[in-house]
């Protein structure tokens, strides 16, 4: 033992130094305080704002050799110090908005090459706190970072605790000692809309619960078994009793808030009926036996998630007389699982909106960039998505929406369950308080008036490395930490500056030219230029990159918004 | 807990039992009866034989159908007893109805069924290959017993749970898989009881005498050796049945073992743990019948161990 | 005596060797391909292939479960996918939280285990006895997790308001911080190596470190998070402790110079105490050593049920990941543990009692 455990503790050793050598280099330049104002139209930074050991800027661009890679991104440019442009092959009017988006973050180019492209634990950022201490498993600690060139943070210290009972978070806030918890579980609503000492804030539903299915493996490869099990779920019924009130029944994939979100036909009724005699024409008359697979983790858009599965499980069997086999999976796994196409039969997943444009929902479901999660692409849908996201206009992208809308109701690659409406709580002491429509809570802005301000969430943070992570709850953390050059107002949806001071398209919107804020200061004390800016998204762009590593090399927020990488390795 | 407790096998004459097997059986139920807790143990366990025989009768419903949905009740309703002022135009649910609307009273009845099955279930494959084992281990000697009684020595290495939970990843999750999982776990025990009860009586008298007419190694194994071993197989057996449920509860619990919605205790009280403090009574009832099913095992193994035990038989 | 504990040593050696064989086999026997069973769906053909060559996967058995050896012992767990982290590091990580929880369970079981067991030996078929006995029988057969539960309930939830409230999960209040204590007496330890893993190590152990800092508020609060976990974790023991301990010293207590010792008029608790119980106390120390193997088993159970993250819990997550870097390694790791308990009972066993050391 004793000699093993000197091994284990040699091999620790090696592993920290190694990683010691990687630490973040550290450079010190003083931004002139009065180069912070600098007017927005100036394309070249004054030469006053330069510090005079500094070389000439040399900016870095990235381009595609042509568009016919797949994705939608021709070029990232560092025009200059402080100006970005981004060249599209294909107009993309939702630009700002997916670009303000969290895993757009900017983190110093330093730092990600001495990090290798993942800076799972230790991200530098820009934002209002900066991450203190990880107690894996523990709490996750920020603190105030005083070099934030916004408003400052409220609170000096600010901890995020994760439990994944909604029963042990309320708990914890009626006892005081956490200053807010997101989703109180469904029974407990009343409960904290009638105690004085909590305050209970509604989440706008801008989420969708879905049952998936993968198309590649039988029964499911038949477009009439999906309509089938399409028309036997009673989704009212599972609304009614399993979600919270402010759940709707979802008749789209997009809830309605979004533009263009619910438009053509609605869903197939709940016709069970209907539903066995197609089954049968499809060969099925007497039901199969397939598997349900879901992750037992509470989201807003599943309060429930086993009591949900066994429901449509008996559903199914009731209607349709399929034997449904429950698989529970581990919430990363499963993720991955999806993602990649593994998990055959049916699957119980969610979504909610990162920004509020049909691109965010339909393009990273359904898009060319989409991952395998429904199995092959349906490529009429493919297509009818991406003439839609090139036009500018709302009201010019209705029609195809329409058709979109028709089409997936058509080959039923899913089915639209819920909306969930979900709610934090805060105690009633706590200033500022809010829930945000896209899970992204803000907390620099909120105060319980003391030094440390206590979250609890429902899990941990997989990374605070989110370029490769999609849960929520990683994101919300990276959120404190790291800014876009974009962001979306606090508790909203709508677009407004962050680390770009201003941004101006060219008319067919396929050019992007943004102006960098002058004088931000990273956590690491370096300060914010353009290359910084082409190097975040340029690792995630390019899969040649030897930086394109990331937690699990997906990264796919880039390429369910832009579609697929450069140079990608052959499938 | 109970392996290193089989002391005095030794002591006991093993031609005398099988002349006055009788009169043994009789003293020992006379001893067995003589101590309440053991009868209190006993006789829970013929309960639970009953309920698990007649639960499709006694049960007022299907385990898996959703009367609540059709009474228009709200999920994870209350119990409503209506002896004890629930009005009587509710319907009555015992035990209240889980988050699926199903009767938790009906669940409960039919998990006993689950639960000694799995009891019995687990511990008969276990007795029969560590007797298998042991027998060939405690018979042969030689390399045999070391090769045999090594491998157990690995098995017993690791705590058993986390055994079993290692052996339900590589099977995949399932009760049949867990099932196996807790029955490979507790071969051990039941292979060294049986080798030390061949090792005691393989060289006495009738042994050899056996040996000296031309009985086979067979003959004399399973003829003339086991009977020997039965006694602490019994008493081993009585107290591993209270272990496998107790494993099989714990592998449900975390989601290894039964799957929805089968009615398994463990699964049932696994699932609605988040509830404890909205709906207590699904977390509340499934753990009793747990621990009541324990402990009848664990009382009447007791029992019996001091019963069949003369040395110990004033002990307590 | 030394020959003996040599003996036991090499007695133990195969076992250590079947440990070994027994995790080997378990990573090979994972289902589906073994590259991305450790490394995730995601990894790329290049990388497998990378992985394969490196652990020798493409070698004969034989020569894979020698490489396997060679890495367990050169402490090489390989790195988990699902953390991105070396599986040593986590196991650093993690055991200071099932450490504590153990040793609390333990110490909770053997104080009160061990004078319950006493008393109803002396007062035989007293009241004292049947409610001790009822209770210790309930205790073995009580769920783990179901008893965590319905402590959460009682303490965290009916006793809010109250003084006896208890947090029902999470290991420190927020706000409640950590000085290590090297931080505090000014160590200048350097930032990576043994000792700086030594010292977080102990850093981590939230009461001792306390205690070295002399925070008391850390102490009481951590001690206030543990006591219902260590409660739940500690009933089975102590239930087995008690029942132990009564018939020990029932056999011990029923001896001829017992009797003579109280008939000679030496005070009852004395010759309890001096004579009896040390005999006694022989046959307990086989049961605490064994003990703790099931006190790691129902960490696994404690500490999902309280939302700890220890060894238990993370192993469970693994599990569940199908993060096989992280179940081979701690595995293996616990059954050894579990291995140089048992000798070290043994050991103990034959110094207390030299006859053992004759057979």
């Amino acid at each position: 033992m004793k000699k093993n455990l000197f091994s284990l503790l040699s091999a620790l050793v090696l592993v920290s130094l190694m990683l010691a050598a990687c630490g973040p280099a550290v450079t010190a330049t003083e931004a002139p305080a009065a180069a912070t104002e600098a007017p927005a139209a100036a394309t070249e930074a004054p030469a006053a704002t330069e510090a005079p050991a500094m070389p000439a800027f040399v900016g870095d661009k990235l381009e595609a050799p042509d568009c016919t890679y797949g994705g939608n991104m021709k070029s990232i440019e560092a025009v200059d110090e402080y100006t970005v442009k981004f060249t599209l092959c294909a107009p993309d009017p939702a630009f700002p908005s997916k670009i303000a988006f969290s895993s757009f973050a900017i983190q110093p180019k330093e730092h990600l090459e001495a990090t290798g492209g993942s800076p799972l634990e230790n991200p530098v950022g820009t934002g209002p706190y900066q991450v203190a201490e990880w107690k894996r498993g523990e709490e996750l600690i920020f603190k105030a970072f005083d070099g934030y060139w916004g408003e400052k943070a409220k609170t000096p210290t600010l901890v995020f605790r994760w439990q994944s009972e909604a029963a042990g978070r309320l708990v914890e806030l009626q006892s005081g000692t956490v200053d807010g918890i997101d989703n109180p579980g469904t029974d407990d609503f009343a409960t904290i809309a009638a105690d004085p000492n909590l305050q209970l804030i509604n989440r706008p539903a801008l989420n969708v619960m879905y049952i998936g299915f993968n198309n590649t493996t039988a029964p499911f490869d038949n477009e009439m078994v999906r309509q089938a099990v399409a028309m036997s779920i009673d989704r009212a019924s599972i609304i009614k009793n399993f979600y919270p009130a402010g759940s709707e029944v979802a008749d789209f994939f997009t809830p309605c808030a979004i533009p263009n979100g619910c438009v053509g036909d609605a869903w197939y009724g709940f016709d069970p009926a209907k539903g066995k005699e197609l089954l049968a024409q499809a060969g099925y008359a007497d039901g199969f036996k397939t598997t349900l697979s879901y992750r037992d983790v509470v989201r807003g858009y599943l309060p429930q998630p086993s009591v949900v599965a066994q429901d449509i499980q008996s559903q199914l069997k009731q209607n349709l007389n399929i034997d449904v086999e429950i698989v529970v999976m581990e919430s990363g796994a499963f993720l991955d699982a999806a993602d990649s196409g593994t998990i055959q039969g049916m699957h119980l997943l969610g979504w909610g909106a990162d920004y509020p444009d049909q691109t965010n929902f339909l393009d990273y479901h359904f898009g060319a960039g989409s991952s395998k999660q429904f199995g092959n692409k349906y490529e009429d849908i493919v297509a009818a998505l991406k003439q839609a996201a090139s036009l500018a206009m709302d009201a010019d992208r209705k029609p195809l929406y329409e058709q979109a809308n028709a089409l997936i109701k058509q080959h039923v690659p899913m089915i639209p369950v819920a909306h969930g409406g979900s709610a934090v709580a805060f105690k009633s002491t706590v200033q500022g308080g809010h829930a945000s429509p896209l899970g992204n809570e803000y907390f620099a802005v909120m105060s319980n008036g003391g030094d440390t301000f206590v979250w609890m969430q429902n899990a941990e943070p997989i990374s605070l490395y989110c370029a490769d992570e999609t849960d929520g709850e990683s994101l919300r953390a990276c959120e404190q930490v790291t800014e876009s050059l974009l962001r979306y107002e606090v508790g909203g949806t709508a677009v407004e500056p962050a680390l770009a001071e201003s941004y101006t398209a060219n008319a067919d919107l396929t050019e992007w030219t943004f102006t960098l804020r002058q004088g931000v200061q990273f956590h690491d004390g370096s300060m914010l230029d353009a290359n910084d800016v082409v190097a975040s998204l340029v690792l995630q762009w390019d899969a040649a990159n030897p930086l394109h590593k990331g937690n699990t090399g997906g990264f796919s927020y880039w390429s369910g918004l832009f579609g697929p990488f450069l140079n990608a390795p052959a499938q | 807990m109970a392996s290193d407790k089989t002391p005095s096998i030794a002591s006991l004459d093993a031609e005398a039992i099988t002349l006055q097997s009788v009169s043994l059986w009789q003293t020992t139920w006379h001893r067995l009866f003589r101590r309440k807790s053991s009868v209190v143990g006993l006789g829970i366990i013929l309960a639970l034989i009953f309920i698990a025989l007649t639960a499709q009768w006694l049960a007022p419903y299907d385990p898996i159908d959703q009367p609540g949905k059709a009474e228009n009740l709200r999920p994870r309703a209350a119990p409503c007893i209506h002896l004890l002022g629930c009005p009587a135009d509710q319907p009555q649910h015992l035990m209240g109805l889980d988050a699926n609307f199903r009767d938790e009273f009906s669940r409960l009845l039919y998990g006993t069924r689950l639960s000694l099955s799995i009891g019995f279930s687990t511990v008969i494959f276990a007795i029969i290959i560590g007797t298998v084992l042991g027998a060939l281990s405690g018979y042969f000697g030689g390399w045999v017993d070391t090769v045999i009684m090594r491998v157990m020595d690995v098995l017993l290495a690791f705590p058993s749970l986390l055994l079993a939970i290692a052996i339900v990843t590589v099977l995949g999750p399932g009760l049949i898989n867990a099932l196996l999982a807790i029955g490979i776990v507790s071969i051990p025990s039941y292979a060294r009881v049986v080798r030390a009860s061949v090792l005691s009586v393989r060289e006495m008298d009738f042994v050899s005498a056996t040996r000296a007419l031309g009985g086979s190694d067979f003959q004399i194994l399973f003829g003339r050796i086991l009977p020997n071993a039965l006694t602490p197989l019994i008493v081993q057996g009585t107290l591993g049945i209270a272990t496998a449920i107790l494993d099989a509860a714990a592998l449900s619990f975390l989601g290894l073992g039964a799957q929805p919605p089968t009615p398994e205790w463990g699964a049932m009280l696994g699932s609605e743990r988040n509830q404890v403090f909205s709906a207590p009574h699904l977390v509340f009832y499934p753990g009793l019948a747990i621990m009541i099913t324990v402990l009848a095992f664990n009382l009447l193994g007791d029992g019996l161990r001091d019963a069949l035990d003369p040395r110990l038989a004033h002990g307590g | 005596m030394t020959t003996y504990i040599l003996r036991r040593i090499l007695a133990s050696l195969p076992v250590l060797l079947g440990i070994l064989f027994a995790t080997f086999a378990l990573g090979r026997m994972i289902p589906g391909d073994p590259c991305r069973a450790i490394l995730g769906e995601k990894a790329t053909d290049a990388v497998c292939d990378d992985f394969i060559h490196r652990h020798g996967l493409d070698k004969p058995i034989p020569v894979q479960f020698g490489i396997y050896t060679q890495e367990v012992l050169t402490g090489d767990f390989g790195t988990s996918f699902r953390f991105a982290k070396p599986v040593g590091d986590l196991l650093i990580e993690r055991l200071p939280t099932t450490l504590e929880l153990s040793l609390a369970a333990l110490f909770i079981s053997i104080v009160i285990g061990i004078p319950l067991g006493i008393i109803s030996a002396v007062r035989h078929n007293s009241w004292v006895d049947v409610v001790t006995m009822v209770w210790a029988n309930m205790g073995v057969s009580m769920p783990v997790f179901w008893l965590g539960l319905m402590l959460a309930y009682v303490f965290s939830l009916t006793l809010k308001d109250t003084p006896f409230w208890l947090p029902p999960s999470g290991r420190l209040t927020s706000g409640v911080i950590s000085t290590s204590f090297a931080d505090l007496w000014g160590w200048s330890v350097p930032a990576s190596g043994v000792w700086r893993n030594l010292v977080d190590f102990i850093s981590r152990l939230n009461i001792l470190n306390g205690l070295l800092t002399l925070n008391f508020t850390l102490v009481a609060d951590a001690v206030k998070h543990l006591i219902l976990p260590a409660v739940a974790l500690g009933t089975i023991p102590m239930a087995i402790i008690a029942r132990m301990t009564r018939s020990s010293m029932l056999e011990v207590l029923g001896q001829d110079y017992i009797r003579t010792a109280r008939a000679k008029g030496v005070k009852s608790w004395g010759v309890i105490l001096k004579h009896a119980f040390r005999n006694a106390l022989l046959p307990l120390m086989t049961v605490i050593g064994l003990s703790l193997g099931g006190l790691l088993g129902g960490a696994v159970l404690t500490e999902t049920t309280f939302g700890l993250s220890g060894v238990g819990r993370i192993l469970y997550d693994a599990i569940t990941a199908r993060d096989y870097a992280i179940v081979q390694a701690f595995t293996v790791v616990i059954a050894v543990f579990f291995v140089f308990l048992n000798l070290a009972v043994d050991v103990l066993y034959a110094y207390v009692d030299p006859r053992i050391r004759l057979d």
